[in-house]
């Protein structure tokens, strides 16, 4: 038991962590603010989710567990709303990406 | 696997940080600080589950609803130009 815990636990957050990866390299690669934000929005979620994931396998059935599932809960929730929000407040102080041959 | 994790999330935050130096625009800043905050999020919880104390969970709690406060507030000063 304790040992298919420990490697379901390890892969996940292997997997998180190759996610948050690829987020941060998104946020350098894309030349479009609002590709980044999109990068922001879904891959960092991904991240975390699959991260929480890991964390609440390996630490077992237990109130750990149930609050890790409340701050999952919470997060999944507010993360996509907060990137909303800065998106929104881009768009609506006129900012606009330029054309060009660069473009992603 | 989760001293590993601590330390490639502490090497994410930095490279997040410098987007936050050099962002063209203030919303890049923006962004790069919300998710420097997640990654941190992250940093507490793994802590705790391996220092085995339950309270940070709380810490972890309250500083995700601070962060997306916080955000939440930094977007709309800039959309209006300084008011709220």
């Amino acid at each position: 038991m304790t040992w298919v815990q420990n490697l379901l636990s390890g892969v996940l957050i292997g997997a998180a962590l190759i996610f948050m990866g690829f987020g941060v390299i998104g946020m350098f690669r894309l030349r479009n603010f609002y590709a980044r934000i999109l990068i922001s929005a879904k891959v960092d979620t991904v991240g975390f989710l699959t991260m929480m994931a890991g964390i609440m396998v390996s630490a077992g059935f237990s109130f750990f567990s149930l609050k890790l599932g409340l701050i999952t809960a919470l997060v999944l929730l507010t993360n996509p709303i907060a990137t909303h929000a800065i998106a929104r407040s881009a768009h609506r102080s006129g900012y606009q990406v330029k054309r060009g041959p660069m473009d992603d | 696997m989760l001293t590993v994790a601590l330390a490639v999330l502490s090497f994410l935050g930095l490279v997040v940080m410098l987007r936050i130096l050099l962002g063209p625009t203030v919303w890049d800043r923006l962004l790069g600080l919300n998710m420097i905050a997640s990654k941190i999020l992250v940093a507490i919880v793994i802590l705790a589950r391996l220092m085995d104390l339950a309270f940070l969970l709380d810490i972890a709690l309250v500083y995700a609803v601070l962060g997306f406060l916080g955000t939440i507030l930094m977007a709309r000063f800039i959309e209006k130009r300084g008011g709220i």
